[in-house]
């Protein structure tokens, strides 16, 4: 599968748990960022120039769900975006623990360019810090569990090829 | 395309973001071409999500709510004999009124039409509150009231074909001329950051004012988009404020967590030309 189809598969399941999550449970945005983790979990690649530019596409994404001013998620996201794939060529992540913490290092700088931001420019209601935590820790979760599940399902793709190939050769 | 030259296209891009955010702080209020069509493509999805989980929900309640139903009936044609009870007391105020107006020649605003609309999403949770509205096939038209039968839920910011974007009053940005309803003293009702951000503030009531807890606040009709006499909230604290002005918590009339229809006004707003040629008006 390609690179863009799966980020379109990967932002199109984004809105999908964020309607639905906002739908069940009107704390669940504050808890739970599902465009930043699938912008933090792109850009583990590594790869600068499309970490940038899917965090700013994601973020005006998901400008557009909320209020305030249009473009406000679209920077912060674009600094993660870049900020993470840059962590991601200095860091060598093969633990799910290590995706749990850089996700969670994502959401918390995301929280504190939109506070900065909305404190330059508007007058904004500071969120609570428990709220700022719990968003780190939720989002770091869902990103480990992604990286997790997508490992493993990478494995096995893999191994159900090899085996096929090897039967093959045999026959 | 090496790193130097990605960190120079972040720092053109951030800069750019931060132009164009400069830029709609002014007249944020309005929206951009982009999240116009933003919202064209995502409202769909946000209604069908709406859709789903009403059918579901509805079915539950439908379930459970059966064996009450009959009882509920009973009051409710209890209530309605009421009700034609005072809204025939209410239409004699009304021609009493029609008559005294026009001994002196009074002609008061129309009052408007109202129209429903289903709520596809709603996002109480950031700093700064939205709803989204799916208005049909008129579309609703940017500064719009906003209703519930409660009182005032905001006005449009963003119309994206049948897709609305409303500003909630309870947004820190949103300012609603708005009076007491006991002695018609004015102020303005923005959100507040209390109550985790679902509280309201009545600003500018000087301290001599007399305005007291339990008051009803109600559109004032002088801020050119909402008309006169709506609910907005009722006075919950009044403490002296810092210099001239109380300071005054308000609790809001409408439940913003249980919206899920609410009512688009078409009234007759106050004409551009006539806003734009008051003093202090900046033209855009």
């Amino acid at each position: 599968m390609s690179g863009v189809v799966k980020l379109a598969l990967g932002v199109a399941a984004a809105l999908l748990v964020h309607l639905v999550g906002s739908r069940l449970s009107p704390d669940f945005p504050r808890v739970m960022d599902v465009f930043l983790v699938v912008v933090a979990v792109h850009a583990l690649s590594g790869n600068t120039l499309t970490g940038l530019l899917v965090g700013m596409a994601v973020g005006l994404v998901h400008d557009t769900l909320t209020g305030g001013l249009y473009g406000l998620h679209g920077f912060a996201d674009t600094i993660v975006g870049y900020g993470t794939a840059r962590l991601a060529q200095r860091l060598v992540i093969q633990r799910a623990s290590g995706v749990f913490l850089v996700v969670g290092l994502a959401s918390v700088l995301q929280q504190v360019v939109l506070v900065g931001l909305t404190f330059l420019l508007l007058d904004p209601a500071l969120p609570r810090p428990q709220w700022v935590g719990a968003k780190a820790v939720a989002c770091g979760l869902l990103g480990m569990l992604i990286y997790a599940v997508a490992g493993s399902m990478g494995r096995n793709y893999e191994s159900r090829r090899r085996s096929r190939m090897s039967r093959l050769r045999l026959e | 395309m090496d790193e130097r030259r990605t960190g120079w296209l972040l720092i053109l891009v951030l800069a750019g973001q931060l132009v164009f955010l400069a830029s709609r702080v002014p007249g944020r209020g309005h929206g951009t071409a982009l999240e116009s069509a933003g919202l064209r493509v995502l409202g769909p999805a946000a209604r069908l999500v709406a859709v789903i989980s009403e059918g579901f929900s509805g079915s539950r309640e439908s379930l459970v709510l059966h064996g009450r139903m009959i009882d509920e009936n009973r009051a409710l044609k209890r209530e309605v004999m009421d009700l034609k009870l005072r809204l025939l007391r209410a239409s004699d105020l009304g021609a009493e009124m029609a008559r005294l107006g026009a001994a002196v020649g009074y002609a008061a605003p129309p009052a408007g039409d109202i129209r429903a609309a289903d709520v596809v999403y709603v996002d109480r949770a950031s700093l700064l509150r939205t709803l989204v509205l799916y208005a049909g096939p008129r579309p609703a038209r940017v500064n719009q009231p906003v209703l519930s039968p409660e009182g005032l839920v905001g006005r449009v910011v963003v119309v994206a074909g049948p897709y609305a974007k409303v500003q909630l009053i309870t947004d820190r940005a949103a300012a609603v001329g708005a009076m007491a309803l006991r002695t018609r003293r004015q102020g303005v009702v923005r959100g507040s950051a209390r109550d985790l951000g679902f509280g309201l503030e009545l600003d500018y009531v000087p301290l001599q004012a007399d305005i007291r807890v339990g008051d009803r606040i109600v559109t004032a009709g002088i801020d050119g988009v909402y008309p006169r006499g709506i609910p907005v909230g009722t006075v919950v604290s009044v403490e002296p404020g810092g210099q001239l002005f109380h300071k005054i918590a308000l609790a809001p009339a409408v439940d913003f967590g249980a919206l899920d229809q609410v009512y688009l006004l078409d009234h007759e707003p106050v004409p551009d030309p006539i806003k734009e040629a008051l003093p202090g008006v900046r033209r855009r």
